[in-house]
């Protein structure tokens, strides 16, 4: 092993994860914002208390966390019926495969801005069929109730096409012999995939998950364009309130408490979802 | 059958009329996007898309510019990663274990939350808003995936093969470049792709390194037409700026559709 060409990505690694974190943990416990020039002094935990009484810290938490788990959900399960009719063979496989992939080639900032036109009230589309059938409007972006579901929508649209490729490349390492093996012992479609698709496919159903749940922690992009947060803050994700606090409020110090504060959390939903996994596969007794 | 490709059908409709409405948009008069579906005289427009193309600056500035930094980034992703996956594939088991992990928790890591910080470095080294200092945030948080992709591909080489290059008297950058490279030529050009995909993608650090509107990246400039007003009626030109923006990422779909899936599930077959 040549430890000096593992350097180069180590120092870059450390400087753009490492030291950014040390910082936030460090900044979160000082006063840093227009009120001191941005100069950090120690505030003896009081960003901590205040986030600890911060009701739209915790809403958009709540948030967040509903957004993520929501989409994630969906994409899994849209994926693996994407995944399931690609790894059959008809004519145009190649092409449709491609057309697949297109969503979730595009920049965030280019589909959130599509959906927000598709979602706009009352020339975007949707709103159009509504008025052609003489349909009530629903509002859709600026109703607080659904706002948050349309960003789920668009959050689906762009990034089932990833967990669809794992899923696929997972469809694809399974023998053919084994579902004829099954038939022949009587199984039928379902239980088949019940049997050999499911167990076989968890890793990569569960790599996927993990994947998309992290990131979906994280959603800043779709949210700030498509609602700026808004209706109410009803879609403001965690990162788009650390984002508001440090750039909009110049509050350094604060920014960087929701920053950790959000670690921590994902961390503690991540553990919750991956124990809740264990959970459900016990009782459908899949192992 | 039937069933079938109804279901293809209707999977091509959900990944393309997003983005077909916007075309459609992208070339309405601003009467008939107010109206999409009642009959109009003169229905269609090149106007919403000269309109961006001579703005100031013009729109391909920013395609140009998404484009330098692109490169760059790949071109530094590249160059660190692959020695750094040679390396590893040639460390202890242990060890190399170990750092795979934690560099798959490094991929994974919401990098949005990344942001304060790095804006605060940048500013104190005095390189915001330089376009190519975007570079090396871009290559270092592609980086995790970068390494474990070209490493499972370093991995997969046989040993015999070096050992017979040492035998025949080439050095270690030699073994590297003349016999180990050619061969892992393929996962370079996957994960170049990938990287040059996150890059051009990449939106939270770009908003706040740079704010010289000369500078700004693709995605930056969409976001600043979405925010200059919300309810805006005149949407033709948003929807030309997002065609436009879109078509780069179609070719390279089109052209590198093998690259990218082979890219994406090398990881997950393999980690």
């Amino acid at each position: 092993m040549y430890p000096i060409l593992l350097l180069p990505a180590l120092i870059l690694l450390f400087g753009v994860f490492g030291i950014p974190i040390v910082r936030y943990i460090w900044l979160s416990f000082h006063t840093s914002s227009v009120l001191t020039d941005l100069l950090p002094i120690p505030n003896n935990g009081a960003n901590w208390i205040r986030l600890f009484s911060d009701s739209r810290f915790w809403q958009d938490a709540i948030q967040t966390f509903r957004f993520a788990i929501s989409s994630v959900i969906l994409e899994i399960l849209i994926a693996i019926s994407i995944a399931i009719l690609l790894n059959q063979t008809f004519k145009n496989r190649g092409i449709v495969r491609t057309i697949t992939l297109l969503p979730w080639a595009l920049p965030t900032t280019i589909m959130a801005l599509s959906w927000r036109w598709i979602f706009n009230t009352p020339y975007g589309p949707i709103e159009q069929i509504l008025t052609l059938f003489h349909l009530n409007s629903i509002n859709i972006l600026s109703s607080p109730k659904i706002a948050w579901f349309a960003t789920v929508i668009a959050d689906v649209w762009k990034t089932t096409p990833f967990i669809a490729l794992i899923i696929l490349a997972g469809l694809q390492t399974i023998p053919e012999d084994l579902y004829e093996a099954f038939k022949l012992e009587g199984g039928n479609e379902f239980s088949a995939f019940q049997k050999i698709t499911l167990p076989l496919l968890q890793p990569y159903i569960f790599l996927g998950l993990l994947f998309r749940f992290a990131q979906a922690f994280g959603v800043f992009d779709l949210i700030q364009i498509m609602t700026g947060g808004g209706p109410a803050s009803t879609t403001e994700s965690l990162s788009l309130y650390a984002y508001l606090n440090a750039l909009r409020y110049l509050d350094f110090g604060y920014s960087s408490t929701i920053i950790i504060a959000t670690f921590i959390l994902m961390i503690i939903f991540s553990l919750f979802t991956w124990i809740l996994i264990r959970q459900t596969k016990s009782l459908l007794s899949i192992r | 059958m039937r069933k079938q490709n109804n279901l293809i059908c209707l999977l091509v409709l959900w990944s393309l009329l997003p983005f077909c409405w916007q075309i459609y948009t992208s070339f309405s008069t601003p009467e008939s996007i107010l109206n999409p579906f009642t009959y109009q005289e003169n229905r269609w427009t090149l106007q919403n898309y000269i309109q961006i193309l001579s703005a100031n600056p013009p729109f391909w500035r920013y395609l140009y510019n998404s484009l330098l930094v692109g490169l760059t980034s790949t071109a530094i992703t590249i160059l660190i990663a692959t020695p750094a996956a040679y390396s590893l594939s040639k460390a202890k088991q242990h060890l190399s274990n170990t750092l795979k992990l934690l560099l798959l928790a490094a991929a994974l890591f919401p990098y949005v939350l990344l942001f304060l910080s790095l804006l605060e470095i940048a500013r104190a080294i005095g390189i915001a808003n330089n376009l190519f200092a975007l570079s090396i945030p871009y290559s270092a948080l592609s980086m995790p995936l970068a390494v474990l992709l070209l490493n499972s591909a370093f991995s997969d080489l046989p040993n015999e093969l070096e050992e017979a290059a040492i035998v025949e008297g080439l050095g270690l950058f030699q073994r590297i470049r003349w016999i180990l490279i050619p061969l892992i030529a393929p996962a370079i050009a996957s994960t170049s792709i990938i990287v040059f995909l996150f890059s051009w993608n990449e939106y939270p650090i770009a908003l706040t390194w740079i704010s010289d509107s000369k500078l700004i990246t693709l995605t930056v400039a969409i976001a600043r037409i979405a925010g200059s007003s919300v309810y805006s009626v005149p949407y033709g030109a948003y929807a030309a700026a997002t065609v436009l923006g879109a078509i780069p990422l179609i070719l390279i779909v089109l052209l590198f559709q093998k690259q990218i899936v082979s890219g994406l599930t090398q990881g997950a077959i393999k980690g």
